[in-house]
């Protein structure tokens, strides 16, 4: 950055220099995923060397085969896909209920009710590990799926009320009015006239609600017992055993329960850096 | 129109299910860790209330110290490491402008669609002695490459690389938005007046920056303070207590110690920190620019 801005070319700053840049951090950041796709298609006896990549003798596919059938991959991609598209949709329809309740409707309260519930913002989602795991063993909740639904929508609805507060206040009241005169209900005011409205930011407490829950494990190692709804992390997290000694194999699995929430965000990046970007800038 | 607005009921009925999963999955077990916090506890069998011990032990508990300057640490390591370099290639990226400045905002993102499962153990594997690519790298420097990267003096350096290295995408985006929200105007002033590209970065993007890094490094402190995931798999705190943080320490005394009470107790602690700390940075912040409302990332 040093040598930038001699006299004579005020304006053009020398364009190499600002790609060498983004190329080395670049290479920061994707190397170590290069590495682990590297290793994965090698046999576990090529992996002592002194290289920084190995060029198989022979592509070893045969890592995947074992990785996807003993990593148990479509069984625990199918819970994530299925708690984390449920806590979506909940946190989405709690949120606009709660935002429009706190933000529209006029009762003395509803500013000390939203107070309280973005204070969840606050609270550090590790602390309730302890009470929580009390709490769902008393109700016998632990390894069902309310276990993971409950504290995942939980936690993931003050950011999603904050959103649609912010969004709401943009919506002109007029239209309501419109809508009362012709004597709609607050119901049908909300789900027909107001949510159509809020398309853009549905989409990012969406993306939000995704990123924050799809590769959540901690509480779902402590809720949980069974496979029965644990999520894709467990591929990973519970895949020893006989491979313990098999490297490539495991870097196999790491490289395939990675591979869902990558290739999702190559093919929709522009939507998801939007949606990052209007969440933590409005949040 | 006021009726409608002001119906008790459909009032009710549009915040029930908010305040409900507030209470049972947020408030309920802060007051039952309360309680708890009061308690020789050990998670199974019968207990006494034992008043304020938990808290005089706390007080006198060198790994809880330990766990707290590791979160000053990392917050440093994000603060001093991480932002300024996400900000120095925001402001690169915007420059370049085109085809390259999408490729490169997408590469740099992706670690952080990674599940910290498959972070953590590729990193475990990066740092292995034996075939770890960290260890390659400065031998492929000519170094002997032959640095145990978990021992005691080592290890929280190797967990705040990782750290740094797995959020750098987060900071950068949210940077780099900041920077595309500057008015271009400025910069065609700073043009005009022959100002050169440092200049222009120092005099007119950074002070624009402002509130974008104040709630980035109130966002930053606050996540040093809830690390707990990846230590949790990289090093479980150890070796000894060198690598501890709060949040995995509650977590071990509770189910590796059987003191669940003290661990209650250490949760109770470390929930009124985070809120302090939020607190006291947003009143920092604030007096400088009153729109700025900061949160706290789970």
């Amino acid at each position: 950055m040093e040598q930038i801005g001699t006299k004579k070319k005020k304006k053009k700053m020398s364009r190499p220099v600002l790609y060498v840049i983004l190329i080395i951090v670049a290479i920061i950041q994707i190397f170590p995923l290069v590495w682990l796709l590297d290793f994965s298609l090698a046999s576990s006896s090529e992996m002592f060397t002194n290289g920084l990549l190995i060029l198989p003798k022979k592509i070893q596919w045969g890592n995947y085969v074992k990785a996807f059938v003993d990593g148990n991959f479509l069984w625990y991609l199918k819970n994530s896909i299925l708690i984390n598209g449920l806590a979506v949709l909940l946190v989405i329809i709690v949120s606009i209920m709660s935002a429009f309740a706190c933000r529209r409707m006029r009762w003395k309260l509803s500013t000390f009710v939203k107070t309280l519930l973005l204070m969840g913002l606050m609270i550090p989602i590790h602390a309730t590990l302890l009470p929580n795991y009390k709490i769902y063993s008393q109700l016998g909740m632990t390894d069902t799926i309310w276990a993971l639904l409950i504290p995942y929508v939980a936690f993931s609805l003050p950011q999603g009320l904050f959103l649609m507060t912010s969004f709401m206040e943009s919506i002109p009241v007029e239209l309501e009015e419109a809508a009362v005169m012709d004597g709609c209900g607050i119901y049908r005011i909300l789900f027909q006239i107001i949510t159509p409205m809020l398309k853009s930011s549905i989409a990012t407490v969406a993306i939000m609600t995704f990123l924050n829950n799809w590769n959540e494990f901690m509480m779902a190692s402590t809720y949980l017992s069974s496979d029965k709804w644990k999520t894709l992390p467990f591929s990973v997290l519970e895949f020893t055993g006989e491979y313990s000694s098999n490297y490539a194999v495991q870097f196999a699995v790491m490289a395939l329960t990675a591979a869902p929430a990558v290739i999702v965000y190559i093919l929709l990046n522009k939507h998801i850096t939007k949606g990052v970007a209007m969440g933590a800038v409005k949040g | 129109m006021k009726k409608l607005y002001s119906n008790k009921w459909v009032i009710l009925s549009l915040v029930l299910p908010g305040l409900f999963l507030f209470i049972f999955a947020i408030l309920a077990p802060i007051c039952l860790s309360v309680y708890y916090g009061f308690t020789n506890y050990s998670g199974m069998g019968s207990y006494q209330f034992i008043g304020w011990e938990n808290y005089k032990n706390l007080f006198h508990d060198a790994a809880f110290g330990t766990s707290l300057r590791n979160s000053l640490l990392l917050a440093l390591g994000f603060i001093l490491i991480q932002h300024p370099l996400a900000i120095i290639v925001a402001a690169v990226l915007d420059k370049i402008g085109g085809k390259g400045e999408h490729f490169f905002r997408c590469v740099y993102f992706i670690p952080n669609v990674i599940s910290v499962a498959v972070i953590a153990y590729l990193w475990k594997f990066i740092y292995n002695p034996d075939f770890g690519l960290l260890n390659n790298i400065i031998k492929a420097f000519g170094g002997k490459g032959d640095i145990n990267w978990f021992s005691y003096d080592n290890a929280i350096w190797a967990v705040l690389i990782v750290l740094i290295w797995h959020g750098f995408g987060w900071g950068l985006l949210i940077y780099y938005t900041g920077i595309k929200n500057i008015d271009p105007v400025l910069y065609e002033a700073a043009a005009i007046d022959g100002a050169t590209q440092v200049q222009t970065f120092l005099k007119i993007t950074l002070p624009q920056m402002k509130p974008v890094i104040q709630v980035n490094v109130t966002m930053a402190v606050i996540s040093a303070l809830k690390q707990m995931e990846t230590v949790y798999l990289l090093t479980n705190g150890g070796p000894g207590n060198s690598t501890q943080f709060a949040a995995n320490y509650l977590y071990q005394q509770a189910f590796k110690a059987y003191k669940y009470g003290y661990g209650n107790a250490i949760g109770v602690v470390f929930i009124i920190i985070c809120l302090l700390v939020t607190v006291i940075l947003n009143k920092i912040f604030e007096d400088r620019d009153a729109k700025v409302k900061v949160k706290g990332v789970a």
